[in-house]
């Protein structure tokens, strides 16, 4: 006999503690400190924007917009796996077990959330809707029903075989939610009990009806849980690097012809390495950022000799963060079996690291110029940029790439 | 006959002291299918891995027209492709990028490879999936990918490691048809496989392995006459060899 609700506490556990390494991770980083800084600094500025807002600020609608995004957000965290397709699907009338359980994980922890949201949005609350606790109370309790209808019917919605079916009731649930939302921020209690009735209904004759007709749509659960573990471990990769996270490729067509390498034996690998870069994993995103951010110091930092030092911090940024691509095609048995010159490919990869970190260094002195820079600095950036990427590229990259052999 | 590949007396595993193959001989000429048969675990992924040059032998050698992989790595590898049991892509290139691709890596010219494209990508009802990533390929669209650069370098060894898993009915009729013609052009094929009935009707001869060495090895005819049965099928042989007995 299978305990259901031993392997829910196990899953439970599990995600639990990868999830915590993670955010240990992310907290040495130094990114707490950023966060502290953000958030001090953010409630200052809400205290000061509260003030000045006008009377007539239609807070309602911001709130009903708020909440209406975090009721209809209602998704259930299954922690399933790819296994259970073969190995839980015959128990599967036995499942309720496994679901209740995370059903209510997933009904405390968005329950929560809106707890959470309301408290940060009560001085907002309090100064357009009502300032009376027992309001408040009212308001905090309904509000915690409504996720909870929103939970147990968003579950049953996933049943539907199509995504446009899914869609469908989820706007359902979207209008549904935002009267409910107008009502009870209007204080109109009384209209709020019809809302509430029609609600009673639905949960029970159609998204009942649902649950009758229709069986689990396990790939479909498995795709939804996946794209939530993803999340987190997308925000990790930020911080560290995370074996787990799923390569998702791009097609970017727009950035093929950026890509095409003219036909040649010797140009094997060349194709490759851009195409990977534009399409896969997050190396154009990171190499675009890095631009950007590097942009931003050099407007806000006064002209001066600190700009050629900061072109080399943001091209020493750049080369680092892509020298994972070198390796991206790891353990693929192809790059052994071509009858290639070995030097070959790190000649390929080493002439696209060197472009990319050109047209940065071009950038940030085309940069510079367009800002009213002096012709002097712009000119020993340039420079200065041309033999720092030589130098990275000829040395630094070999030296940390070619190791292995 | 022109023998293509040559291994002799190869003997090698993932460590010294534990060999999986044992002392393994055999040659595949030009014009002709030689079929690699044994159960699983007998050695015949092993043995491709030395034949390709991506394991080293403890003893005995490989060599592709006279030559191991150590003498002439680019030469040797030049002169075979193969298609791998599970196929290998890569995620972030279209089908035309990997046939460009491998074009490129075997030193095509362009017109030639131009010239061969078309006809196999028609031969296996992909003209229209030129544009398509991996991620929307079938099990079966993936083996062709691997089926289609093989045969686009039209070498004069191809190693083929189980090929018919997942491929469908018309995909098999045409590999098939395809392995033919190019034997018959003066190719040699090592083709490892479990379907016996489709080994009997086209390989030329049969080696069967059994736990790290040749068990058996000839042409139908011959492997019949070793047992003593002429009504004997592939499969009564390779039953016969694999459970140890020798004729």
């Amino acid at each position: 006999m299978m305990d259901f609700t031993k392997i829910w506490r196990e899953r439970k556990d599990q995600y639990f503690s990868l999830a915590l390494r993670y955010f240990k991770l992310i907290g040495n980083s130094g990114f707490m400190l950023s966060l502290y800084i953000l958030f001090v600094t953010g409630s200052f500025y809400y205290a000061q924007i509260l003030k000045q807002l006008p009377a007539n600020f239609p807070a309602i609608w911001l709130l009903v917009a708020v909440f209406a995004y975090l009721l209809t957000k209602s998704p259930v965290r299954t922690l399933l796996r790819k296994g259970d397709l073969v190995f839980l699907l015959p128990v599967e009338s036995r499942m309720k077990e496994y679901f209740r359980h995370s059903i209510r994980y997933s009904i405390v922890v968005q329950s929560f959330i809106i707890v959470l949201i309301f408290v940060a949005l009560g001085p907002l609350f309090s100064k357009y809707i009502s300032g009376k606790g027992m309001e408040m109370i009212i308001t905090i309790v309904l509000l915690l029903a409504a996720k909870l209808w929103n939970i147990k019917t968003s579950w049953e919605e996933q049943r539907l075989p199509y995504q446009r079916n899914r869609r469908n009731y989820t706007l359902l649930r979207l209008a549904v939610n935002a009267v409910f939302l107008y009502l009870l921020f209007q204080k109109a209690y009384v209209f709020l009990i019809a809302v509430l009735a029609i609600m009673y209904v639905l949960s029970n004759f159609v998204f009942g009806y649902i649950k009758k007709v229709h069986g689990y749509k396990w790939e479909h659960l498995l795709e939804v849980e996946n794209g939530m573990m993803m999340k987190l471990y997308r925000v990790a990769n930020l911080f560290t690097d995370v074996p787990q996270l799923s390569q998702r490729v791009r097609p970017r067509a727009w950035l093929s012809t950026l890509s095409n390498v003219s036909y040649n034996h010797s140009h094997t690998f060349d194709g490759l390495y851009r195409k990977t870069f534009f399409r896969s994993n997050d190396y154009f995103e990171i190499y675009i950022r890095l631009i950007l951010i590097g942009a931003v110091f050099l407007f806000w930092i006064p002209q001066g000799w600190w700009h050629p030092i900061i072109v080399l911090l943001f091209l020493h940024a750049t080369g680092i963060q892509l020298l994972p691509l070198y390796k991206h095609h790891k353990g693929n048995v192809w790059f052994e079996l071509y009858p290639v010159k070995q030097q070959w490919r790190f000649r390929a990869f080493q002439k696209w690291l060197r472009l990319l970190m050109l047209i940065q260094a071009f950038l940030y002195a085309a940069f510079l110029l367009a800002m009213g820079g002096a012709w002097t600095i712009g000119g020993v950036s340039v420079v200065l940029a041309v033999i720092f990427v030589w130098l990275f590229t000829e040395y630094y990259t070999k030296k940390q790439l070619l190791r292995v052999r | 006959m022109k023998k293509i590949l040559e291994v002799t007396g190869l003997t090698g595993g993932y460590s010294p002291d534990r060999p999986v193959l044992h002392d393994v001989s055999f040659n595949v000429h030009a014009n002709e299918i030689v079929g690699l048969i044994g159960l699983n675990g007998a050695g015949k992924s092993t043995t491709i891995k030395h034949v390709l040059g991506l394991m080293e032998p403890s003893r005995g050698t490989a060599k592709i027209n006279g030559k191991t992989f150590q003498e002439e790595p680019e030469e040797y590898r030049g002169q075979l492709s193969y298609i791998p049991e599970t196929p290998i892509l890569y995620e972030e290139l279209t089908l035309w990028e990997h046939l460009e691709m491998t074009a490129m890596a075997y030193g095509l010219e362009e017109q030639t490879f131009l010239t061969r494209v078309r006809p196999l990508l028609a031969e296996f009802n992909m003209e229209n999936k030129i544009k398509w990533f991996p991620g929307h390929f079938s099990k079966g669209m993936r083996q062709k990918v691997m089926i289609l650069c093989a045969f686009l370098v039209e070498p004069e060894l191809y190693i083929v490691d189980e090929p018919f898993v997942g491929l469908d009915p018309l995909g098999i009729h045409s590999f098939l048809e395809l392995m033919q013609a190019f034997k018959n052009n003066g190719a040699g094929i090592l083709m490892s496989t479990h379907i016996l009935a489709t080994a009997e009707r086209y390989c030329d001869r049969f080696i069967i392995l059994h736990e790290g060495k040749i068990a058996m090895e000839g042409t139908l005819q011959e492997l019949k006459n070793q047992l003593g049965d002429p009504s004997a099928t592939l499969d009564d042989i390779y039953i016969h060899a694999s459970r140890g007995k020798r004729p």
